[in-house]
């Protein structure tokens, strides 16, 4: 499967992935990225980058695991590993927002939509660009690639 | 190679799903009491009308077809023959080399009550407890809810949302005590009674009253008297073990197993409610894995055996809660809360034992690790409200992500 890799030493924490998954999954008519509202809950992104206590940037991507604990977890059915593609996926139709899912990601990735509580926000590899990841088109210092690897 | 499975719940059906993946040509039959496969988590959104019967499934309409699964269905099972291999049901029995037993739990039932089979007591644990809850209670004026769990407060809110109007009765002075601390259980009980529902906490039942077969009141200590005409129990639950009585397979209160899911008997495994390990969706589904690959002949064993953890969402505000929920001798407890917003951390020298998160549980996954694997945080050189994974951050040749501790 193909899977976004991280390579922490190089971000230099300008968020452009974030904007750029903002812009991807914008819920509103997609204009530039200039119209972009960044303030608006439906536009928030589905990656995050961190800072650990020496301030260093730590970029926060869902891996789409080998063994996903936020598909052992959901009891609606709604996150599944697609055993073609190896994307863990989500379907909102389906969630009953109980958010098992939140709790069991091993590392804080998922989250309930900001703007009504009730489906998860998580990375979907942009699969409807068939591209990479907007994210990865718009990293400038080679923090995040997408590598095919075993599973 | 047969694989029979009993039950087809959180355990039954990730045991299925696994054993496909890793034998494509054995054969599996899933035995099941119910005709639906659905998700007791969502019983509540049936009863409210949120989700119908499929809308309930955990399951797509596709999964026995495409994973080559035969089902039985609405057979209710009698009895094991262990000597001879054999389930016995309803007009006939169905041979197995291997089996898994996943039959769940039941509804427990107050003592000095009916049974569950009086006309106006319900439990709710399987879509035909919700469906006739939600029949019942078209004509029900008085009705009462026993046990303010998350089994309690399922039904309340549903009931709430048909228009409703329970009351739940605890002796614990606050709802969902195992979950929450009383902060946060409050936060939702004011959201509970403007949808309509009322409370007595703190308080004993004394007697549950019946006339003619149905309940008409229920007693209180101290000797108030409230007028019911439906009864939900949600006092909790016991492993569904009422068919192995006289059977060889060894019970202590549920199935007894090892660590790899095996009960005394050769080739018989148990997963999920029925073991009495843990009642969290997750655990059974990783015990369901974990019982199927050892019946497929790749040993595993049922290491995340970590329960005290649970999610709830109710009116819309999500919570977590990990560990302790109040702290004990030693602890210390820090907390930070806006007016929609409340974060508990109970810590223990460097370590976190307890975790209460309402209102906003974003990117909260890693609380679970650092509770349950015990890790010491004190190295992380920041307030506790700011940790995260970037604290103990790592990435494996593969791009997955690893705890560095």
């Amino acid at each position: 499967m193909k899977r976004i890799m991280v390579d922490a030493q190089n971000c230099k924490g300008c968020k452009n992935c974030s904007i750029a998954c903002m812009q991807s999954h914008r819920k509103d008519n997609p204009g530039g990225f200039h119209s972009l509202d960044l303030a608006d809950p439906a536009n928030e992104s589905r990656n995050l980058i961190l800072l650990n206590g020496n301030d260093e940037y730590k970029p926060l991507f869902c891996r789409h695991c080998a063994q996903p604990e936020c598909v052992k977890a959901c009891m609606s059915g709604a996150m599944e590993k697609d055993s073609k593609t190896g994307y863990v996926r989500h379907n909102a139709a389906k969630c009953a927002s109980c958010f098992m899912c939140v709790m069991s990601c091993p590392y804080g990735v998922i989250k309930p939509d900001r703007a009504t509580n009730s489906y998860i926000v998580k990375c979907d590899f942009c699969q409807q660009d068939g591209d990479d990841p907007c994210c990865v088109k718009a990293c400038r210092s080679g923090a995040i690639y997408v590598k095919e690897v075993q599973q | 190679m047969k694989h029979v499975i009993i039950g087809a719940g959180a355990a039954g059906i990730a045991a299925a799903e696994t054993i496909r993946r890793l034998r494509s040509n054995d054969e599996i039959v899933i035995i099941s009491a119910d005709d639906a496969v659905h998700s007791r988590c969502m019983l509540h959104n049936f009863i409210s009308g949120e989700r119908d019967e499929k809308g309930i499934s955990h399951i797509s309409d596709e999964f026995f077809v495409k994973n080559n699964i035969r089902w039985v269905s609405g057979k209710a099972v009698e009895g094991i023959d262990t000597a001879n291999k054999l389930v016995r049901i309803t007009g006939g029995a169905e041979p197995y080399d291997k089996l898994l037993i996943a039959t769940g739990a039941e509804s427990i039932c107050l003592p000095h009550a009916q049974s569950l089979n009086a006309e106006n007591i319900f439990g709710l644990r399987h879509l035909r407890d919700a469906k006739a809850i939600r029949e019942y209670a078209k004509q029900a004026k008085n009705i009462i809810i026993i046990g303010a769990g998350l089994v309690g407060m399922d039904a309340a809110y549903a009931l709430s949302q048909i228009g409703k109007k329970p009351v739940i009765i605890d002796r614990a002075e606050q709802i969902l005590a195992l979950n929450l601390d009383p902060y946060a259980a409050n936060m939702y009980m004011q959201k509970f009674e403007k949808a309509g529902c009322s409370f007595v906490l703190g308080r004993e039942i004394n007697q549950v009253n019946e006339n003619a077969g149905k309940v008409d009141s229920i007693t209180l200590n101290f000797g108030q008297k409230l007028p019911c005409d439906m009864l939900v129990m949600a006092i909790g639950s016991s492993p569904s073990i009422g068919f192995l009585a006289g059977s060889d397979i060894a019970c202590n209160g549920g199935i007894t197993v090892d660590k790899y899911l095996a009960t005394n008997i050769n080739d018989i495994y148990a997963a999920g409610d029925v073991t009495g390990l843990s009642g969290i969706w997750p655990n059974a589904v990783k015990q369901g894995e974990t019982a199927a690959s050892n019946m497929c002949g790749q040993p595993a064993t049922y290491d995340d055996t970590f329960a005290e953890k649970n999610t709830m969402n109710y009116f819309g505000i999500p919570s977590i809660s990990l560990g302790k929920v109040m702290p004990g001798s030693g602890d210390t407890v820090q907390v930070r809360k806006d007016k929609d917003k409340y974060q508990k951390i109970i810590l223990n020298g460097g370590q976190v034992v307890g975790v209460v998160l309402q209102g906003n549980i974003a990117h909260s996954g890693f609380w679970l690790q650092l509770v349950k694997n015990e890790i010491d945080i004190s190295k992380a050189n920041k307030s506790v409200f700011n940790l995260s994974f970037a604290d103990f951050y790592g990435v494996k040749e593969d791009g997955e992500y690893m705890w560095v501790l």
